[in-house]
């Protein structure tokens, strides 16, 4: 029986091996000099280099840092937005005690299923009228538009896993319904607010349709938006290419590695329930 | 709480209680709903580059929609996007499942294995097509490397420039980067069902792959439901993955409605075109979300 539990091991880290291939590719190709990128394909580098790493910080006017910079704001935006008003409307929905609840919940759910290719271009025309494009809340007002139904979706399934007591007493003891749910209720929530910020940090990390219709400017651009101009400048320059996706997924996996437990249920929860 | 207030106050606490939700709607009215609207209304015009923020537009009735529809582009993105979803969904759930029924099983490591692989599912996809796009690539591709030395191609293939290869190429893609969706959907399915009647197929002499058959899957239909029309919500708006792979060619190969939307209005500025088109894809997807919002309810009830 114990064999057996190794071979299922065995098996899980082959297709875990070859599933994340294209990470590993992306990485290793990041670190091998021209000639071998473009010689005979190896699984491993002979050299490794950080040549490629180099062009693109230092070696290129392209403004690498300038951009990081941007997706930075646009990202932090995005989830401070997002979960302050997420989490409101989640705890009234999770406690199910006003009229119409059920319809605003199922008015989320339909929000969720809007095509973001549908709102690029009111959403231009509403900005273009209020001076909003070319800026970073414009951008981070479109995100939260993809974020917000979901955090709500995700953030309802945690708050019903608290028990109303505590709140209750704190009602009793005099506290009004927002001072319970400032000082109770978000205190105990800390973990699933977590999640969904790293949600939304994520989701807003990896946006590209709205970035690339509202900012044309691009001392504004996030790293996203940047990477269509990279591919057009280095052409087939793959090392350099990949030395950049790379160090633009650094950021996610660092987040992914501090909250993925949370975030696998999340994403189930807010799906499903 | 509502025990202790007389009835006046109770009033103000529940009129209090709505300013929890306030916010949210508000916010979703403004940039959600009234968009939305305002699309509609944008569809029914004729608008171009220089009357968009301002000037007259002219109402045209359904001629947008009519121009859209009698286009063959139309057809050829419809078909398109059709075959990219149908695609997508049928081997990312069934790659997916088989995955989820490994990962379900207790062996060391699987509970890092399985949240390991969502790497592909939260990085940037415009990260991920570039990847492809580089692994793709008809010189020194690793694709091509490993296809020639094993035999299965004499010749370099040209993936993404080829109007044959090129949407293969990108439902590849797509499809990599939604089995892990996939996957833990149905894995927090199966962590749902009860054990005790697998005990009891044990004993009756059910073997595994009965059990799959009359107990896994029928226990799992609502799951697999729900799955299925998210599915079709998230694979029919692709829109980064074209952009950044083949732009909708070679020879309009990969055009599929959610980029000729953007194409219509953002680079041949036919505005209204784009409105109608957009809501025609959303009349699509509607229909979709309806039956899921259908069988969500019915889950509910059991």
């Amino acid at each position: 029986m114990r064999s057996k539990k190794w071979l299922f091991s065995i098996v899980g880290f082959l297709i875990v091996a070859v599933f994340l291939f294209p990470i590993y590719w992306m990485v290793i190709s990041s670190l091998k000099p021209m000639s071998e990128i473009f010689g005979e394909s190896t699984l491993f580098p002979k050299n490794v280099t950080f040549e490629a790493y180099r062009n693109i910080f230092i070696g290129s006017d392209l403004a690498i840092f300038r951009h990081f910079f941007n997706s930075l704001i646009i990202s932090f935006g995005t989830m401070i937005g997002t979960i302050c008003l997420a989490a409101p409307a989640a705890y009234a929905i999770a406690r199910k005690n006003l009229k119409g609840i059920t319809l605003f919940l199922l008015f989320i759910l339909i929000t969720q299923m809007f095509p973001s290719n549908m709102l690029a271009l009111p959403l231009y025309t509403m900005f273009a009228k209020i001076g909003l494009l070319n800026s970073y809340l414009g951008v981070i007002i479109a995100n939260m538009t993809l974020s917000l139904p979901f955090v709500i979706l995700i953030m309802r399934t945690h708050f019903l896993t608290l028990p109303k007591a505590l709140e209750e007493a704190a009602i009793i003891d005099g506290c009004s319904r927002w001072g319970a749910f400032l000082r109770i209720i978000l205190p105990l929530a800390r973990s699933g607010i977590l999640t969904c910020a790293a949600f939304s940090f994520l989701l807003a990390w990896g946006e590209f349709l709205y970035s690339l219709t509202m900012l044309s400017d691009n001392s504004k651009w996030p790293i996203t938006l940047a990477m269509r101009q990279f591919v057009g400048q280095f052409g087939t320059n793959w090392g350099e290419l990949m030395a950049l996706s790379a160090v633009s997924t650094l950021p996610i996996i660092i987040i992914f590695i501090f909250t993925q437990r949370h975030i696998i249920s999340g994403i189930a929860d807010g799906s499903t329930k | 709480m509502e025990k202790f207030g007389n009835a006046k106050q109770l009033n103000r606490n529940k009129f209090k209680d709505y300013t929890f939700l306030l916010p949210s709607a508000l916010f979703l009215l403004a940039f959600l709903v009234y968009p939305i609207l305002y699309n509609i209304l944008l569809s029914f015009k004729d608008i171009n580059i220089g009357n968009l923020i301002q000037g007259e537009q002219p109402f045209v009735g359904i001629e947008n929609y009519i121009t859209v529809l009698k286009d063959p582009l139309f057809g050829k993105a419809l078909v398109n996007s059709l075959i990219f979803t149908v695609a997508t969904i049928i081997f990312s759930t069934s790659i997916g499942f088989a995955l989820a029924l490994l990962f379900n099983k207790s062996f060391p490591g699987h509970k890092w294995m399985r949240s390991i692989l969502l790497i592909a599912w939260m990085t940037p996809i415009i990260i991920i097509g570039t990847v492809f796009s580089w692994m793709l690539s008809g010189e020194n591709g690793i694709i091509n490397e490993f296809l020639l030395q094993s035999g299965f191609i004499s010749q370099p293939v040209y993936w993404l420039t080829n109007p044959n290869s090129a949407l293969i190429s990108i439902i590849i893609a797509n499809i990599w980067i939604s089995i892990p969706f996939s996957m833990v959907i149905l894995l927090s399915g199966l962590q749902g069902l009860p054990s005790g009647i697998y005990e009891a197929a044990k004993i009756d002499g059910a073997n595994k792959i009965k059990q799959f058959y009359y107990i896994t899957l029928p226990l799992m239909k609502p799951t697999i439901l729900v799955l299925l029309m998210l599915g079709v919500i998230f694979t029919f708006k692709v829109f980064d993955l074209i952009y950044i792979m083949t732009g909708g060619g070679p020879a309009d190969s990969t055009q599929v409605i959610p980029f000729l939307a953007y194409q219509l209005s953002f680079s041949m500025y036919r505005f209204g075109e784009g409105a109608a088109l957009s809501n025609i894809s959303f009349f699509l997807i509607g229909m979709i979300a309806i039956l899921y919002l259908y069988l969500i309810r019915k889950e509910e009830v059991m």
